[in-house]
């Protein structure tokens, strides 16, 4: 159980996590279609690359995302004794 | 061995039960296509893929009856994370995903993903935002949780009234998808088979509320992917011998490309502020798959995927679904597999879409108009796609196409038998059903918990709230059926309404209530009213035209205001009492025990049931 004088640091820790994973992340949601157009001259996989990148870039972006923060959340929440109880 | 509070709830046999489904499931369609193979007539095939599938939904809806109060309402919390992202990630993206978000990129092209976009940002920011903190309290609705909070009667029963208008609103627009799919299907009337999926989807969680929800849910999740992933791999297979056409669709996107520049098909650019997706009527396809902002500028590209994903991340009938895992931590891993679920479907349905655009470039546009393919002929015939052509040649813009038609209109187009398009039409009915049922158990149980109990205060059995739970949900089925036959409005334009109201109104007001301690129910109330009054205001001027913004972004107006609003007052009125902040501390840590249980726990030793 998280001691009492953990919780503001918690806290304070969590928040960063929340920002760091949510700005670049929303940040990406705004460029991506942006430049999309520009990009469509180059091509990966075949792909025209601003397609890709507002297609498939995005939808794995979302992924590794939400994937990263699980973990790295989980281990913030260890570091501070404030996991769920086993 | 040690068993773990992330295990030790969970059923090791979900697995074989699911694997059994899809055997049944799939037997199902191989029968079907045994049956059409052997003469047998157009309306049993149709009748079986029809009825089969929903029966298999309702016989595990049936037989997973509630026994106690707490799987009604959450489904024992014992859901491991796969089950609960594949849920969560079908009912977000419901009929509406993937029947007219296929039938938007197919007219307007790219401009189309400010709808995928946004569904898959919404359940990041759900899962970042909201999710776990929502488990760890645990309430069963999120008015309950916001009136326990702020400590307010008022607050949860105005959360509820504010939260269930717009519910409405997702409620008819799904029903709608599900009739249309389903009349296709049966060829009966479109309102008259969304009443028939209204009354068969409050059946089959009539019981078991959440817990038939949560089950059959996941039988509707298996199909509806299955049912996707089938047409669209077979048409992979042909054009480029993979059966994967999440990656092999994009050799065929430069080939659009270079034909619409050679065809001279003109670039049209939008002003910003400009949306014009396409309504459910027939809808011409003028523009390039490929350029963007030419129906949706720029400016309103951007503010639709905020306003969807905040809608997402605050859509109260997915939220309720949280509650439902085992812990805070198999809750947060379960926005990351309904990211995963999303994003394969939002990954295929481009794909539909783009094959067959590349066909009617192909075989349809700059064809003389009295020679055009019989698979387009037969198109026309069912009045999904129709040619305009004033001159001997058919031009890509004399071509109009039904938006909801274009999932099924490709195994068509592509000669496959007719079971294969039914399949489609199936997948497209469970994802919408799978969205119906969520939002009709969330509205039955909000108005059943915070309106009539939350209201009164009175101390109630479990068996009387259970009771209370049921009567409500038939009167919301009742309700939605009467709505369904009176709204004419486009149920794109009905779901999308509902996301405006969740990202004006319940995204803000979730936000200041986790993250900012300092709101107190004052500001919740300012947050409330501010919020659903700019939204409902912002529609209404933009729909009639009197702002620049479109009425289908009122939601980028009301979100801000919403949250100036509850800023502001949490800042100039008393900080909220000592229990309220305990509970947001409380709340904010994922260890110890669940907050509402542990209430509803010390409340029974005290002689009273929770108000």
């Amino acid at each position: 159980m998280i001691e009492r004088s953990e919780r503001k640091q918690y806290w304070r820790h969590t928040k960063v996590q929340m920002l760091t994973t949510l700005l670049p992340f929303l940040a990406a949601m705004i460029v991506l279609p942006l430049y999309a157009d520009t990009l469509n001259d180059k091509r990966v996989l075949g792909i025209p690359l601003g397609y890709f990148l507002a297609c498939h870039g995005f939808i794995v972006i979302a992924f590794v995302t939400i994937a990263v923060f699980v973990n790295r959340q989980d281990a913030v929440d260890h570091w501070h004794g404030a996991h769920e109880d086993f | 061995m040690a068993i773990t509070a992330r295990t030790r709830l969970v059923n090791p046999r979900l697995g074989s039960y699911f694997g059994i489904f899809t055997a049944a499931f799939a037997g199902l369609v191989l029968m079907a296509l045994m049956l059409e193979q052997l003469g047998i007539d157009d309306a049993t095939v149709r009748f079986t893929l029809l009825a089969g599938p929903i029966a298999l939904y309702a016989a595990i809806g049936f037989g997973s009856r509630a026994r106690e109060i707490a799987d009604y309402f959450a489904c024992g919390r014992r859901v491991p994370a796969f089950f609960n992202g594949l849920v969560l990630g079908i009912a977000a993206l419901g009929g509406a995903g993937f029947l007219a978000f296929t039938g938007s990129l197919l007219i307007v092209g790219v401009d189309a993903m400010c709808l995928s976009m946004g569904w898959c940002a919404g359940l990041v920011c759900m899962g970042v935002l909201f999710a776990p903190f929502l488990r760890k309290f645990g309430a069963y609705t999120l008015p309950t949780f916001l009136g326990r909070r702020f400590e307010s009667r008022v607050v949860r029963l105005l959360a509820a009234i504010v939260m269930c208008g717009p519910l409405l609103l997702l409620l008819t627009g799904e029903a709608r998808f599900a009739g249309y799919a389903a009349g296709w299907m049966l060829g009966q009337s479109d309102r008259v088979m969304a009443a028939a999926c209204i009354v068969a989807v409050a059946a089959t969680v009539l019981l078991g509320g959440m817990r038939s929800l949560t089950w059959s849910s996941v039988a509707m999740g298996i199909a509806a992917i299955l049912a996707l992933a089938v047409g669209a791999s077979l048409i992979a297979i042909l054009v480029s011998n993979l059966p994967l056409p999440q990656l092999t669709h994009g050799g065929i996107v430069r080939v659009i490309t270079r034909t619409e520049i050679a065809r001279g098909v003109p670039v049209v650019l939008a002003p910003p502020l400009a949306f014009d997706l396409p309504a459910e009527a027939s809808a011409p396809l003028i523009k390039r798959f490929l350029q963007s902002f030419g129906s949706i500028g720029s400016l309103s590209f951007v503010l639709m995927s905020f306003v969807v994903t905040a809608g997402i991340a605050a859509s109260p009938s997915l939220l309720s679904r949280v509650g439902t895992a085992p812990g805070v931590y198999e809750a947060r891993k379960s926005l990351g597999w309904a990211v995963l679920v999303a994003g394969i479907v939002l990954l295929t349905l481009p794909a539909i879409a783009v094959y067959l655009r590349a066909m009617i470039l192909d075989q349809v546009a700059n064809q003389p108009a009295d020679h055009l393919p019989a698979w387009f002929q037969l198109l026309q015939q069912a009045g999904i796609a129709k040619v305009e052509a004033r001159l001997p040649t058919v031009k890509l813009s004399d071509i109009s196409f039904e938006r909801d038609a274009a999932l099924f209109a490709l195994p068509i187009a592509s000669g496959y038998p007719q079971v294969l398009v039914y399949l489609s039409l199936g997948g497209a009915l469970a994802a919408a059903l799978a969205a119906l049922a969520a939002g009709l158990l969330t509205t039955a149980n909000m108005l059943s918990e915070d309106v009539v109990h939350g209201r009164t205060g009175e101390a109630m059995s479990d068996g009387a709230r259970v009771a209370t739970a049921r009567a409500a949900l038939l009167g919301v089925a009742a309700v939605v059926v009467l709505v369904t036959f009176a709204a004419s409005a486009d149920p794109l334009q009905l779901v999308l309404a509902s996301l405006n109201f969740g990202a004006g109104v319940t995204f803000p007001l979730l936000l200041l209530a986790i993250w900012d301690k300092r709101t107190n129910s004052w500001a919740a109330l300012a947050c409330m009213a501010v919020g659903f009054g700019v939204t409902t205001l912002a529609m209404l001027l933009g729909y009639a035209g009197a702002i620049g913004l479109p009425g289908e972004l009122a939601g980028a107006a009301g979100a801000p205001a919403a949250l100036g609003a509850g800023l502001f007052l949490s800042r100039i009125t008393p900080a909220p009492g000592r229990n309220a902040l305990d509970i947001v501390r409380d709340m904010r840590v994922p260890g110890g025990e669940t907050l509402y249980d542990r209430e509803v726990r010390l409340l029974r030793l005290r002689g009273r049931t929770p108000a």
